[in-house]
């Protein structure tokens, strides 16, 4: 569901940003050459295309051929790594200059982008238990149960050839399913099943048949980039002298071990806890504060006796708590640079979060303020103190306890929340576990490990929480 | 005696409701004022009105060497008042003390917090000073003994004699009292009348709107009885109280004394 909401929500952004600004850029771009610095972008969780290597290095065999092709044409490569369902919104928004990431050509793509020749051809194939003699081509499909991505092309191709089929999510639950007879085959990628095949030590499963369909990788860069010239011209001399195979026989033919879930889980364990301390957390105080100071603001104008202040207050409460987290995010991060507003991923994160948290805030100072009597801003008053003063002495120390524990719950929602900034490409908690499971689909370890960590900020936020509740309820009856 | 509280012709509405229609007083220093009158005469608004907690439309008041002029004090274009009119409300509003009917002490401070803390926030006393003070003021409240306990461990009446202290603690020209014993138990009203008799014997200039009969004729130097918006009959309390003139207050009187 969230997938097809951020699909849907990026191909939005993509259109806006292809539509416009693409005349733009060539300007300032002369037709003749790459940036000397090409910036590219790509997932580093698509195994064994992008991803990274236990040590954290970012390979795979798109980066491979990508490298190749910046040392070929004398050009350093830079790799911005973006989710895939914002590809082509951060390639509109200028994040970076081509997309090396198994970008199959289509025409509706052709038209939208510059495409360069493919460096890799793949196509479907037909997978089955070791145990299973009766399926031997795709046609024996027919009448059996196959498991695919029901967005995936190859879930087409089996129900074309007849099959039932069981959705899942992604190759590794197919292959799952597969592997415990729940289905009788799947189609998917030869490419990625190859990969499987070579880096898993008893896959269990065979290819016993390809597909008729051909799809080609290509590059892809914003309509009118003037670099398909070069890129064709490196990528064509690579071929001929033999570079794309042996990268293609490194990843798809040879055989190398995969690591096994203790040790993938032993090797994540620090650099996932790095990227919760030095992203996660700092995001989420960040945020928090200034979303406090933020909706401290908004809550106090909500109550304004001024027309104009209270509607422009309860407009952005209205918005805020109206719209998606996930879109708010991508307004700052992909839609603000066309308005010539570029913000890192880092601060886009912050800012983002703090008008969340800011919106959903303020309703709750403003109720706690509301709740007290009118008889303490009185007796304030009386002994002469300003709205001030009065706010900061009597008011809020008596509001803060009506607001902790609403407010403890934006805080730990927000915790999570950080979360989201993996789609902006902050390298944070969730992220960090994904880049660790991509090579070897162990998503389930890595995803385990992440909700641990999760798990217990909140549970420490939770131990904090109740200490301030019990030392705010100090003056009033048990 | 010199006059220290004067209130020159009053008027008060909110919307059509005229709550206040024409109302003139005046205080002596040293002299206690009890105002008495039927629910809804407009005896807290009067109050609020010497404590700048409520805007009349029209009026004087003087407290001491502070005059306010309310037909003068009108909001700016924005429904804000301009600096100079807030400050003369601040000034006037320092004048005196507020002793509400529900006492309004902060319930996140204790009782010595409560009382210092209009001397250390607001007039930049020194802590230790105001500390002193404030224990002197609890004590001649009679509640030396509950200076560190927050509002909510107290009795309704101790509670409303810390209030008490909190009023005297602004230093003010006038204590103003609405009805303070009439939100408490029986049995507690006699140790706040007891206090503020005591007050009234060390000379503090006191307002009281009261349904205390025995205390006003006790203590009051002057009587105002209020009923719709005006000053129907005032004097000593030997006269208002006892030998009342116009047949309204007879009437309120009758009623008072005579529930059943
Ligand atoms: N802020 C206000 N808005 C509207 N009406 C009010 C307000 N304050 C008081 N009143 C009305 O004014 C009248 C007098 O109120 P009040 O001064 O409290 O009377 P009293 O203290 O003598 O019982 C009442 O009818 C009350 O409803
Ligand atoms: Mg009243």
């Amino acid at each position: 569901m969230k997938r097809t909401v951020v699909a849907a929500l990026t191909a939005i952004l993509a259109l806006v940003m292809v539509a416009a600004p693409a005349t733009a850029y060539d300007k300032s771009s002369p037709a003749a050459g790459l940036p000397p610095v090409l910036k590219v972008g790509t997932e580093g969780v698509y195994s064994p295309f992008s991803y990274h290597d236990p040590s954290g290095k970012l390979t795979g065999f798109d980066i491979d051929v990508m490298n190749a092709i910046g040392k070929k044409l004398g050009v350093q490569v830079q790799y911005v790594e973006t989710p895939w369902d914002s590809m082509f919104a951060a390639l509109g928004a200028q994040r970076f200059d081509v997309v090396a990431n198994e970008v199959t050509f289509n025409d509706e793509r052709n038209g939208l982008y510059d495409l360069s020749d493919p460096y890799v051809e793949t196509t479907g194939v037909v997978v089955v238990a070791d145990d299973n003699s009766t399926i031997k081509s795709l046609a024996d499909l027919k009448g059996k149960k196959t498991a695919e991505n029901l967005t995936s092309n190859w879930s087409e191709v089996a129900k074309g050839a007849g099959a039932t089929i069981v959705g899942v999510d992604g190759m590794t639950e197919a292959l799952a399913n597969l592997r415990q007879g729940r289905v009788d085959a799947l189609v998917n990628d030869k490419l990625a099943i190859q990969n499987y095949l070579a880096t898993t030590k008893n896959p269990g499963v065979k290819v016993v048949a390809q597909t008729d369909d051909v799809s080609r990788s290509v590059l892809a860069a914003r309509k009118g980039s003037g670099y398909l010239p070069q890129l064709n011209s490196a990528i064509a001399a690579l071929k001929a002298d033999g570079t794309l195979t042996s990268i293609y026989d490194k990843y798809f033919t040879a055989k190398v071990a995969a690591p096994t879930t203790w040790e993938l889980v032993r090797n994540n364990a620090w650099p996932m806890l790095r990227a919760t301390i030095t992203n996660t957390i700092p995001l989420t105080i960040i945020s928090f504060a200034i979303g406090l100071v933020i909706a401290l603001v908004v809550g106090l104008a909500r109550m304004s006796s001024q027309p104009v202040v209270t509607g422009l207050a309860r407009l952005y409460i209205s918005v805020i708590r109206g719209t998606p987290l996930l879109v708010q995010l991508f307004i700052i991060f992909y839609a603000l640079p066309q308005l010539g507003i570029k913000i890192n991923p880092f601060p886009a994160a912050i800012i983002a979060f703090s008008l969340n948290v800011g919106g959903y805030a303020a309703e709750i100072i403003r109720s706690a303020v509301q709740s007290l009597p009118r008889g303490q801003w009185e007796a304030a008053s009386t002994i002469g103190m300003n709205y001030a003063t009065t706010l900061r002495r009597v008011i809020l120390p008596q509001a803060a306890r009506t607001a902790v524990p609403p407010l403890s719950n934006t805080l730990i929602s927000l915790v999570k929340d950080t979360s989201l900034a993996s789609t902006i490409l902050v390298v944070e908690l969730l992220r960090q576990a994904q880049i660790a499971a991509a090579p070897t689909f162990q998503f389930f370890a890595m995803y385990g490990v992440a909700a641990l960590y999760y798990w217990v900020i909140c549970l420490a936020l939770s131990a904090v929480q109740s200490r301030t509740e019990t030392r705010l309820n100090r003056f009033v009856a048990a | 005696m010199s006059t220290l509280v004067t209130v020159e012709h009053l008027a008060k509405s909110f919307g059509d409701h005229q709550v206040l229609q024409d109302i003139s007083f005046g205080a002596e220093a040293g002299t206690v004022t009890c105002i008495i009158g039927p629910s809804g005469s407009g005896k807290t608004t009067l109050l609020r009105s010497l404590n700048a907690l409520e805007i009349p439309d029209r009026g004087i008041v003087t407290i001491g060497d502070c005059t306010v002029d309310f037909a003068t004090i009108t909001p700016g274009p924005r429904g804000r008042l301009p600096k100079a009119q807030r400050e003369l409300l601040a000034a006037l509003r320092a004048k005196s003390g507020m002793v509400y009917q529900s006492h309004n002490l902060f319930p996140h401070k204790t009782a010595l917090e409560n009382v210092i803390e209009g001397p250390v926030v607001v007039q930049g006393e020194a802590v230790a000073e105001a500390t002193v003070r404030g224990r002197e003021l609890l004590e001649r409240v009679g509640l030396s003994a509950h200076a560190d306990k927050y509002p909510f461990q107290l009795s309704g009446g101790q509670q409303q004699r810390v209030g008490i202290a909190r009023a005297l603690a602004g230093r003010p020209s006038v204590v103003l009292f609405d009805e303070p014993t009439s939100a408490l138990d029986p049995e507690l009203v006699g140790d706040v009348l007891g206090v503020m008799k005591s007050l009234a014997a060390e000379g503090w200039t006191m307002i009281v709107v009261t349904h205390e009969l025995r205390f006003a004729q006790q203590v009051a130097d002057q009587v105002l009885f209020i009923d719709g918006g005006l000053v129907v009959e005032s004097g000593p309390p030997s006269e208002v109280i006892a030998n009342p003139q116009h047949p309204r207050t007879q009437a309120f009187l009758t009623r008072l004394l005579e529930p059943i």
